[in-house]
């Protein structure tokens, strides 16, 4: 789970390695990729409002 | 080295020319115009710092490893660590930029505690300023004669920047702005105020401004509204607040007199001089100031029989409007004695010799009640 994770987060960053790229595209499943990556865009949208909320007051 | 010479010589000279021309952006006479010219230089300088990196090592690496003397290219695809770098410095550079930026909008936002609320609403094509509270409200429309504009006389200086009656505001107190538009979408702009907000009809946009020196600024309509777009400037006067405090008593004190002058009989040469002033302001830009119109548009007035056998049309017209054509509704921008003088001129001027005088009770009556 924990490299998922990573994978994600490589991605919303724009840089990944190589082998890590080749390991989670023969080994890993899609579906969890997409799960995570939907659950982790809506942690990033709720961090964005609160960095914002924070910088209005 | 001649190359060298050229370039700094052209760039100073460009540098110096910007700055004599003005081409940069005013620092302006407001705290949060000088915040946001202080914000733009910064930023711009950390782009020219950017460019001269990024293009001198450009320039540096063709210039230096040129084919010519056998540089050869190395081929390697991936560098995990290189591209790290190349993501997270701009992040922070951009982060960096965005707390300042952060900071002063929040102050370009923050319209509490006001000292004064002006309404502003934009109409095709003048602003009409109204002091909340106060009972004084006005329009302001463009003073340069249509002589300079079609190029028979010569331009003045303040060439479509000057209006017959400047929005009046006192300096070192904070002042509301709300902004609304009674037809399209205008653009309140004035670069030495820091101020450029959209006026949007049924919507009520808020800005605010605290002058700190006297002086006269003028501003545009910076969006576009229709055939007289660049027609509509705006002219605000910063005067000390006592100043500001004897011109208001002066301006209610005359609209008084103005309400008192709705009920009596005016005689028609009375109404007539009256309705020359306001017909040149609002009605010739569209009708010509022969009243010959520019048909099919903008209807010739001068021989229309429609509009002089019927004095009912006539008025309900320039009340009303006429929904779906070029013509607005005059209920809200003209008092009934300007909107009795104008009828009274357009029937009698131009050869349309109706001898009828309309009488401001009559048209008071009217637009009154909706």
């Amino acid at each position: 789970m924990w490299r998922v994770i990573q994978s994600v987060l490589a991605a919303f960053f724009g840089v990944q390695k190589e082998s890590r790229r080749t390991e989670d595209f023969t080994h890993g499943r899609g579906f969890v990729f997409i799960v995570v990556g939907l659950v982790m865009a809506a942690l990033l949208v709720g961090l964005l409002v609160l960095v914002a909320s924070l910088a209005a007051e | 080295m001649r190359l060298v010479w050229t370039v700094g010589l052209v760039s100073a000279g460009l540098s110096s020319k910007v700055l004599a021309n003005q081409w940069n952006m005013p620092v302006g006479v407001t705290d949060v115009s000088r915040e946001i010219h202080s914000l733009h230089m910064i930023i711009f300088w950390i782009c020219v710092a950017i460019g001269v990196v990024v293009f001198g090592a450009l320039f540096y690496s063709l210039f230096r490893y040129r084919r010519s003397r056998g540089a050869r290219a190395s081929n390697f695809h991936e560098h995990t660590t290189l591209e790290i770098v190349w993501t997270v410095v701009p992040l922070l550079i951009l982060v960096a930029m965005a707390i300042p930026a952060t900071a002063t909008l929040k102050k370009m936002y923050d319209t509490s505690e006001a000292d004064l609320d002006v309404m502003i609403t934009g109409q095709q094509w003048r602003w009409r300023y109204s002091y909340l509270g106060e009972e004084v409200a006005f329009t302001s429309n463009l003073a340069t004669p249509r002589s300079q504009v079609e190029g028979k006389s010569a331009k003045s200086e303040n060439y479509l920047l000057e209006v017959d009656e400047p929005l009046v505001l006192p300096v070192g107190q904070k002042v509301r702005l709300l902004m609304t538009s009674d037809d399209v979408i205008h653009s309140w702009w004035v670069p030495d105020l820091a101020v450029k907000q959209d006026a949007v009809p049924g919507f009520v946009n808020e800005n605010w401004v605290r002058i700190n020196e006297p002086g006269i600024y003028r501003g545009q309509c910076a969006e576009l509204c229709g055939k007289d777009h660049a027609f509509m400037p705006v002219v605000v006067k910063a005067v000390e607040p006592p100043e500001f405090e004897s011109w208001l008593a002066q301006r209610k004190e005359a609209a008084a007199q103005a309400a008192l002058g709705v009920d009596r009989e005016w005689a028609l040469e009375e109404l007539m001089t009256r309705g020359e002033q306001v017909y040149a302001t609002i009605c010739a830009s569209c009708h010509m100031p022969d009243g010959q119109g520019s048909p099919p548009a903008f209807p010739a007035l001068a021989g229309n029989q429609t509009m002089l056998d019927d004095a009912d049309y006539h008025i309900e017209t320039v009340i009303n409007g006429v929904s779906g054509s070029a013509m607005p509704a005059f209920r809200s921008t003209l008092n009934a004695v300007e909107l009795a003088a104008v009828i009274t001129y357009e029937r009698n001027a131009w050869g349309n010799d109706t001898g009828e005088a309309i009488q401001p009770a009559r048209i008071a009556e009217l637009i009154d009640s909706p």
